[in-house]
Formats: C-alpha cells, structure tokens, sequence
C-alpha cells in the first residue's frame, strides 16, 4: 500500500466532474439520497448498516451546478470530510417523514433539478415538478476513475485478498460457512478495511445444475447466502466477497476444493484462465464490451457466466456500476460500450462441467492508455 | 399463511391497497419469510418483492427457491434482470397486478416512476412503506421471541467485545472481535457496524478509528445483529479497567436521565416526548423488528411494540430493547449497565 493516495484531492476532483455535468445538463443541482451517490460526490461516510436502519438514518446530500461546496445533511458529523464547511453541514433531515421530505424542499435552489432516488413522503413532496434522473448524471461521472480512486480500490482489494489469505489454513473438512465469515470480517477490520458490504458467500456447488438447489433460469445458481452446514472433504465452494475502503468497493472471487483440488478440477482453473487472458489480450481503450464478450466465449460451448449475471462488470462507490458487460441487455449494448482509459473492470468468468462442477473466480483491472493494470492479484487456479 | 403476510393484508384492505411493491428487503422478509443475500447500505428501490390482495399471494425476484419458504412455489418466482423494462414487465404479468386501481410502492425512484407510468397507467401510486410499516409495528408473541433469540446473540458478542477491552487493544478490533463472536453463534448478518469508540469531550463518535485504547478510557459500545432477519443490539459504555470517580459521576447524572426516561415509556406516551430530554442529553427513539423500524414524532406507544431507547449523556452512551405491555415494559436487554459484577 506505497502509492499515493489524497482523498480530499480525489472528494474535490468527484465535485467538479458532477458539478460540470449538472452544468452541461443546464440543471440547477442534484438531490441524493442513494448512500453510494453521497459516498461519491461528497466522501461522507456512515457506519455500514442493514438496509432499514441506513435508509432511516441516510445522508442527504445536495451538490448544487454553481460549483459552490455542497450541503450534506447526516446524523454522523464524524464522518464529514474536513473540508467541508461547517455551514453546509446539516442535521439528519427524516425524509422518511412527511414533514423531513417537507424541509428538504425548502433547500433547494430554484430551477431543475435531479434527484437518484424516493421516499414515498420526498415523492410526494416532489408532485408537480419536473425531475431529471441523477442515476444516469452520477453512472456517467463515475465510470472513469481518478487515480486516487483506483488506489482506493487497489486498496480495498489488498485488504479483501490479504484477508482471504488469512482464513485459507481454517478451509477443511468440517468448517462451517459461519466460521469462515467470522474469521474474514474480524481479519478486514484488523487490515484497515472500513467496512464489509456484503455477506460474505462460501457456497457449496453440485457437481451438476440439477442436483439443485432449484434454478428458475435453468442456469447456474449463485449467489447464495452463507449458512452454518458444514464443508466436507471434496467440496467445491465459490466465494465472493468485498469490502469498503474509503467509500470503495473490492470484489473478490475464487474456488477452493476441501481438501485440495483433483486434476480435473486444476484443469477447470487452467481453461478459466484461457478465457480470462482472451480477453485481456483485448483489453485496451477503443476495444467493445461485445469485443470482450467474444473474447471470452471463442471455443466455448456456452457463454461462460450464468445468464442472469454478467461477464464483467464495473466498481466503485457501487459494488456492481458501469461498464456491465455480457448483461441481458444484450449484444447491441454491450457492442455500443466502449472502453476508455480509467475504466475499472471486474471480470468474473465461470468454468462449468454438468457433473463435474466448475470454477469461478474474478480479476480486477484497470483499463490504461495503452492496455490494461491488475488492481487485483491474478488467479492461481482452485486453492484449498 | 405467514403471519406477516396476513397483517399485512389486514393492512392493505384497511387502506384499500390492492397491491404492493416491495424494495426494502425487511420489508419483503416480513410477508415472505424469505432469506436473500445480505447487503449493507440503502438500494436504489427496485420491485424485489410483489404482494397481491386478491389473490393473498406473495411473488420474490429469487432465481431459486434457497432460503425461500415452501409455501411460496417456485411460479410465484420471477428472475432478476439488468434491464428495469424486464423486471416491470414480470411484475405487471402476475396475476392481479395489472387490474391493480391503487399500487403501493416502498420507495421509488426516477426510472421507475416512468416504468409504472408506463406500464400500469390504471394504477394510483400510493405510499406502500406506510401501509407495511403499519403492519410490522405491534409485534406478536413469537415475533417478539425472535427479537429475545437475536437480543441473546448481540449479548454474547458483546460480552466477547467487553472481554477483549483492555490497554491497547484498538477501536476497530473490538468491531472484529464483535462480529467474529456473531458469527460463530450463527449469524453472518450485523444490525449495523458497531461503535466502539473512546468518550472523548463533545459527542460521541460513532465511527471506529484505529485508536488504541487505554487504561481508564470510557468506551461507547453500540452493536448489533440480524438472526434471521430479527434485529437484536443495545448500547453500554464501559471503562477500560476500573471505573474512576468521574466515571461513577457521569454514570450516575446519566442514570437519572435514563430513569425518568425508561419511566415514561409506557403505553400512550407519545414519541416526540421521549425525543425531547431536554439540554442535557439525547434520546432517540426507534421500533425494532425485522431489523430497523421508523417511528414518527407523532407515534404512540402501544402494547406489543418493540422499540430502542438509547439515550447519550455525559458521555455515556446506553440502548435498551423494551417490550411495551399494557401495564409495564419489560427490557429484552439485561447486559450488565457497567463493570461492577461482571
């Protein structure tokens, strides 16, 4: 963790990428409620919550186009950049409330604005004006990253990897998905990680799709949550965790086999990697999300991701952001995104064989001037 | 059926809601009972659950049935998508949804403001959070069990967190230390990412740092998890190493504040009024259930509620868990208020 890293130059440099696109959008300002969205234009952090608890307690942010510093509204004045003015630092406004989406109108600038996302009582409060949606204004900021962003995710992932590493002697026989998420959320705190931001997932895989669980898709089933059953010797399980350092997400995949991987399962690592160096051998500013998905499906039998996911996907402030490659928005789409030096792409490639199970595991890059720069460690093939 | 699906019938009769699309995921496990995978932070409001009143179905966006209970069959599943045209397009075919007059949404956002417009023009857009959160408000007996089963395990992890406090252990491997114990007793899921922050002069932070703790310090404990979806936490503040006399000081100006605070949460008492503790502390007020559940100024308390009372004074930050009864509350938090007798 040597490189540089200044996060006020990395909040300030986020401000004026959104402040110039509410600017060329002729809007007034944008009003977000999302906590990814306030993560980025403005740094605020608060303690990492199940979902009700962070919606009630959210932070509101309002970034206004005349370049001024924005307002942040928070219940949690310890996690307001130094920066900030001590004027546009606000109490907690209840939007959950009629009275709170009330107040947070009385704010606004006058003119059009845009705004990520409601609550019923803001909705309404909202009735009658016209909305622009701050989504798209925010997915377009976000997609290219400073480099103080990219170290932020370099970071994250260190941690994520550092922290995997930790946990690998406890993968054996008789080991419980509960005991390897104990050990990995104490081990990313003790590494400096400043949150965890999803339930970290060992899955046990059959060895074929119909030996279930139940697929509506008829596809792969993955994700699932983490339950206490325990890992006998033989076992494949996929993991997929990711944490939060400074507001940015890791995302960090791979296969262990308890009790160590057979030949056949090396050799499942071994045809992953093929797909994932097919498509890094086109990965460069100009290439197509569809040059990478023929990439990674050349010799295949079938595409190598589950139908309902993706081939890639981009991270941020946002655990899965643009560019999303390999999607059900299909082919057009995927052929219309180009990339662009700063891009951040998480690639996560599958390798199944129906009564053999398969391997997954996921590689982070950055796309560069001239190619391409691990933000992650490259994968080793099935480890256990 | 489920009994959280049956209240909240009840409820969208009452308010004449034919249907209702869910985003917040405590609000989906409380009518379907369903496991999903956990996140931490608000979503954006996507349609991740959809419940009909004619028809007393509940239909989740789950491409399996893992962690979703046998009485809702694998048809009243619909498959995740990356594009919000397709997943509008699997709600408005359920059965029900398109003959929908009023349609309550949990939350919204631009895109799918339009996508309903669009898609169900017959519909009226109702506030769908009011009518579950009306629902999840007065708990039952074997809800309440859930909370005491969650209360247990945020007591043992906290115990672990209290035994780990000691000269030069640092904020953040309390956290650790805390969710570690968590998850060994089972669940993977906190409420929230704990406070364990030293008392400094001013407010308490509610954000850990890596700042090594030392003897004497007073540190704010605030943690919590989800068993099953069912909330359990509280708050203590305990000294590292034994109490000084400022420590018994602020312990005892803060009791007396918590004392007549505790005292009027009784049946009728109004939210707001708890909120108002006046200059010398601040009291917060919130219902506990499926995880964190809103309270509005104007509330009343009612037998059956759970709610959280935590009150920081003097710096010293407390939270109970009480049950309101008719007559009495009864607190579903007993960990230990301070040092003595552990």
């Amino acid at each position: 963790m040597s490189a540089e890293l200044d996060l006020a130059r990395m909040r300030r440099e986020r401000h004026r990428k959104l402040v110039d696109a509410l600017d060329a959008q002729g809007l007034a300002a944008a009003v977000l409620l999302g906590q990814a969205n306030v993560a980025y234009a403005i740094g605020a952090r608060a303690p990492a919550a199940d979902a009700a608890r962070a919606a009630h307690q959210r932070a509101v942010a309002v970034v206004t186009a005349d370049g001024a510093a924005p307002h942040l509204y928070t219940a949690f004045p310890d996690g307001v950049p130094p920066e900030l003015p001590a004027d546009h630092v606000h109490a907690a406004l209840p939007v959950e409330w009629p009275e709170g989406a009330v107040s947070l109108l009385d704010v606004l600038p006058e003119g059009p604005i845009a705004v990520d996302e409601y609550t019923m009582p803001f909705h309404a409060a909202l009735a009658g004006r016209d909305i622009a949606d701050a989504t798209t204004i925010l997915s377009a900021c976000k997609v290219v990253k400073t480099p103080d962003e990219l170290e932020c995710i370099r970071r994250a992932q260190s941690i994520n990897e550092q922290a995997i590493l930790d946990v690998e002697h406890l993968v054996g026989p008789g080991v419980r998905g509960t005991d390897l998420s104990g050990a990995f959320l104490r081990r990313i705190f003790e590494l400096g990680a400043t949150a965890n931001t999803v339930d970290p997932i060992w899955q046990k895989m059959p060895s074929r799709i119909s030996d279930g669980p139940y697929s509506l898709t008829g596809d792969l089933v993955f994700p699932t949550p983490t339950t206490d059953q325990p890992f006998a010797a033989g076992d494949v399980m996929w993991v997929d965790t990711g944490i939060d350092y400074h507001g940015y997400a890791s995302d960090f995949g791979c296969t262990f086999v308890v009790g160590g991987p057979t030949p056949v399962q090396r050799d499942q690592g071994a045809r992953w990697r093929e797909i994932l160096d097919r498509c890094l051998d086109v990965l460069k500013p100009g290439a197509t999300g569809g040059d990478l998905v023929r990439a990674a499906s050349a010799n295949e039998a079938r595409r190598p991701w589950p139908a309902h996911l993706y081939l890639a996907h981009g991270i941020g402030t946002n655990s899965a952001e643009m560019p999303l490659v390999g999607t059900d928005l299909g082919a057009d789409f995927d052929d219309a995104l180009t990339l662009v030096s700063g891009m951040v792409v998480v690639f996560e490639p599958l390798v199944w064989d129906d009564g053999a199970a398969g391997f997954r595991a996921e590689e982070i890059v950055a796309v560069t001037d001239d190619g391409y720069e691990h933000l992650s460690g490259r994968d080793g093939g099935p480890r256990g | 059926m489920a009994e959280g699906l049956e209240r909240t019938l009840g409820e969208m009769a009452r308010r004449d809601v034919d249907v209702l699309v869910l985003g917040r995921e405590g609000n989906a496990r409380f009518v379907s009972d369903a496991t999903r995978l956990w996140l931490a932070g608000t979503r954006p409001f996507a349609p991740g659950c959809v419940v009909v009143r004619e028809t007393e179905a509940v239909h989740l966006l789950s491409i399996t049935d893992f962690g979703v209970p046998p009485d809702i069959a694998p048809e009243r599943l619909y498959a995740m998508s990356w594009n919000p045209e397709n997943i509008m397009g699997a709600v408005a075919g359920i059965p029900g949804v398109s003959e929908a007059r009023r349609l309550g949404a949990d939350g919204l956002t631009p895109l799918f403001e339009q996508l309903f417009a669009g898609t169900l023009p017959n519909a009226e857009l109702v506030d769908g959070e009011a009518v579950i959160r009306a629902a999840r408000r007065i708990k039952s007996p074997a809800e309440v069990d859930r909370i005491r089963a969650a209360v247990a395990v945020a007591e043992d992890a906290l115990g672990a967190a209290v035994d780990a406090l000691q000269p030069g252990v640092r904020e953040f491997e309390l956290k650790g230390v805390f969710e570690e114990r968590m998850c060994r007793l089972g669940t993977t899921i906190p409420a929230f990412e704990g406070t364990f922050c030293v008392v400094d002069d001013g407010p308490i932070r509610r954000l850990v740092s890596d700042r090594a703790i030392a003897d004497g310090d007073l540190v704010a404990m605030n943690a919590g998890v989800l068993l099953d979806g069912w909330e359990g936490s509280l708050a203590r503040t305990w000294p590292c190493g034994a109490p000084t006399a400022e420590d018994h000081r602020r312990r005892s100006s803060w009791n007396e504040l918590w004392g007549r605070l505790v005292g009027q949460c009784e049946t009728g008492a109004r939210v707001r009024d708890l909120r108002q503790t006046g200059p010398d502390g601040r009291a917060t007020v919130h219902g506990v259930g499926l995880g964190y559940e809103g309270l509005e100024d104007d509330a009343v308390l009612r037998p059956g509620m759970v709610i959280q009372l935590e009150l920081e004074a003097s710096g010293i930050l407390g939270a109970d868990t009480l049950l309101i009864g008719d007559h009495r509350r009864e607190a579903l938090t007993m960990f230990p208020p301070a040092a003595v007798g552990r």
